[in-house]
């Protein structure tokens, strides 16, 4: 079967049609420079050649301020209703794609996530290719992730190869297909392609606290913990409550939280199980390279590097992981 | 609404004080979950609930009771941060709100046939009490039964008028320690003015077949697995509970990692095994 290429001169026309599926929302530079997945109004052109995003997608499925539950005094606490609008993110690279499929594994677990299911299940994904730089690691990333997405555009020097993978995207190339073209050269590389390449699995045994790394790590962090912020498969989050002032309703409200912060391990009563900053790295490093719970072995970096980009330490930590994790068997 | 995410509505129905900051909340769910088979009020001991007070917030108390079939719920609470304070202050009749149960229990299959000498260290009675009684229901599937619990001072000593009982019986033996001796209030049993470990001289203990169920501080777990290992107990046979801030209860907050484990899904009640090599699990 022929490909189908979107000719560039018709992307405009083939986003709004696309905008009458859902609200389109792509990466979009503002006038700040920074690059935000955002709403895309009719006749804007997204930038999908931009890298990466300042915060990533992670946002439409867990907002960093999230009411997920509600109390009143006659029903109890019940789940908020929830907006049913369909939402099409477009522009999602390889590795953004593989960290929505790293959150569908943690929310759909043993016992899925009412909120986030609901969340993700009005999601139309659009990956997109895109030329990694320097501060990306998918080629090296050791993740076993698929970047899986309801259509893939592949970007060519004449246009958007267009590859369906779900019905969903089937579904948008027919209802476009006026607008696109068979393309007869060679099959273009699956998206997969674009994220990772197998490595061992990361070793088993326990992370050494004497390596002077995890010091010398602490001792440039500020602790301001923009990395959790910035990584797409970062999802810590802590529930706060607050009453209402008729003492009568109450409303729980999720927010992000960051393993980087002292509190994170703190338990009643003042006790914290992550005192030292260094503690906290290889807490962080553990979830990152090893992964954790139901997920252990499936590492949640995904090589975006925006960590990287945003740590105002310049701190990385993927040195130590290539060292670390390279003498697996 | 599911009962591992939406707590659901329970009534107080009893208070006992059982010393200056801990109580024992008795409550009564007030609704059936809408799943039948998993209900907050049926659990395996050391499992725990997330319990909620509306318009404070919620904190992860471990079972103290056996289960029911009829929605009672007994937990043993201290007051200790905010939601437990709020707990303090409220009466007979008030309302909360329940989910659970949540993460492994003690391996009670695993029990048996063996010997099991429980350790008890502060707070640590609570979840151990429920297994104790979960033993006691059915006392011929195991071995000899001894309990140790150590406590700061003779009237912190929970549940002391019901082990003054249970010391009666044959088939039990308890020992008890105070770090001081201090006021002593009437209707304490005998104990000893001792650490928690230097109880476990002089027992004897077949290492082979007794397994060990441990609950208590950090500080508890680091004097006493050591002598305990030295008796010869496998470090498999050690079964402990951690205390982690555990928010969410089913794996995904990211809050009570323990080395690649996470506390609210593996455990809270973990054999020593799992947990000698990963740093600062104890």
């Amino acid at each position: 079967m022929p490909s189908l290429l979107l000719p560039h001169a018709d992307i405009k026309a083939w986003l709004d049609r696309l905008g009458t599926d859902g609200e389109l929302h792509a990466p979009l530079r503002g006038r700040d420079g920074a690059v935000r997945f955002d709403v895309v109004q009719q006749g804007v052109i997204p930038d999908l050649q931009a890298l990466r995003s300042l915060l990533p997608p992670k946002k439409y499925l867990l907002p960093p301020n999230d009411t997920v539950l509600r109390y009143t005094q006659a029903d109890g606490y019940h789940l908020p209703l929830q907006a049913t609008t369909r939402l099409i993110l477009l522009g999602l690279h390889p590795c953004d794609l593989a960290a929505i499929a790293y959150l569908d594994r943690q929310f759909f677990g043993d016992q899925p996530d009412p909120i986030y299911a609901a969340r993700r299940q009005r999601l139309t994904l659009i990956g997109s290719s895109c030329r990694p730089d320097a501060y990306c690691s998918c080629h090296l990333s050791p993740s076993p992730l698929p970047a899986a997405c309801d259509l893939f555009l592949h970007q060519t020097a004449t246009g958007f190869l267009l590859m369906p993978e779900t019905p969903r995207g089937s579904a948008i190339c027919q209802a476009t297909a006026d607008l696109l073209r068979d393309y007869e050269p060679k099959p273009p590389p699956s998206p997969r392609d674009h994220f990772g390449v197998a490595m061992p699995p990361p070793p088993q045994t326990e992370l050494d606290p004497r390596l002077p790394d995890w010091q010398e790590l602490a001792n440039h962090c500020l602790g301001c913990g923009a990395c959790s912020l910035a990584c797409p498969t970062c999802s810590c989050f802590e529930l706060l409550e607050f009453g209402g002032l008729d003492g009568r309703t109450a409303e729980r409200l999720l927010r992000w939280d960051n393993c980087l912060f002292k509190g994170h391990a703190e338990v009643a009563g003042g006790h914290s199980f992550q005192k030292d900053r260094a503690q906290r790295f290889r807490y962080r490093y553990r979830h990152k390279y090893r992964g954790y719970g139901p997920l252990q072995g499936v590492p949640s970096c995904v090589g975006c590097g925006r960590c990287r980009v945003q740590c105002p330490a310049g701190l990385d930590l993927r040195p130590l992981a290539e060292r670390l994790e390279k003498g697996a068997p | 609404m599911t009962t591992s995410t939406t707590p659901l509505p329970a009534r107080i129905k009893a208070i006992r004080q059982l010393s200056g900051d801990t109580s024992l909340f008795t409550l009564q769910l007030l609704k059936q979950s809408p799943t039948q088979q998993t209900t907050p009020a049926r659990f395996q001991p050391g499992q725990f609930l997330q319990l909620s007070v509306a318009g404070v917030g919620e904190a992860p108390i471990s079972y103290c009771g056996l289960p029911s079939v009829n929605g009672s719920i007994e937990l043993c609470i201290r007051k200790a941060g905010r939601v437990t304070t709020a707990l303090h202050s409220a009466v007979v009749g008030d309302g909360v709100a329940v989910r659970g149960p949540f993460g492994h229990g003690f391996p009670l299959e695993q029990y048996t046939g063996t010997n099991l000498l429980l350790v008890a260290g502060g707070l640590g009675m609570a979840p151990l009490r429920s297994l104790l009684l979960a033993l006691l229901q059915r006392r011929s599937c195991f071995g000899a039964l001894t309990l140790l619990y150590g406590a700061k001072a003779p009237d912190a000593l929970l549940f002391r008028h019901e082990l003054a009982d249970l010391a009666t019986r044959k088939d039990l033996s308890i020992r008890l320690a105070v770090d001081r001796a201090g006021a002593c209030p009437p209707g304490i049993p005998s104990c000893s003015v001792a650490l928690l470990p230097d109880l476990l001289e002089g027992l004897e203990i077949v290492p082979q077949r007794t397994a060990v169920p441990l609950c208590g501080p950090s500080a508890a777990y680091r004097s006493l697995i050591p002598p305990l290992l030295a008796l010869g107990i496998p470090p498999e046979r050690i079964h402990l509970s951690l205390e982690r801030r555990m928010q969410c209860g089913t794996g995904v907050c990211g809050h009570c990692a323990v080395g690649t484990l996470l506390c609210c899904i593996d455990g809270p009640v973990f054999a020593y095994s799992a947990l000698q090599a990963i740093e600062g699990a104890l």
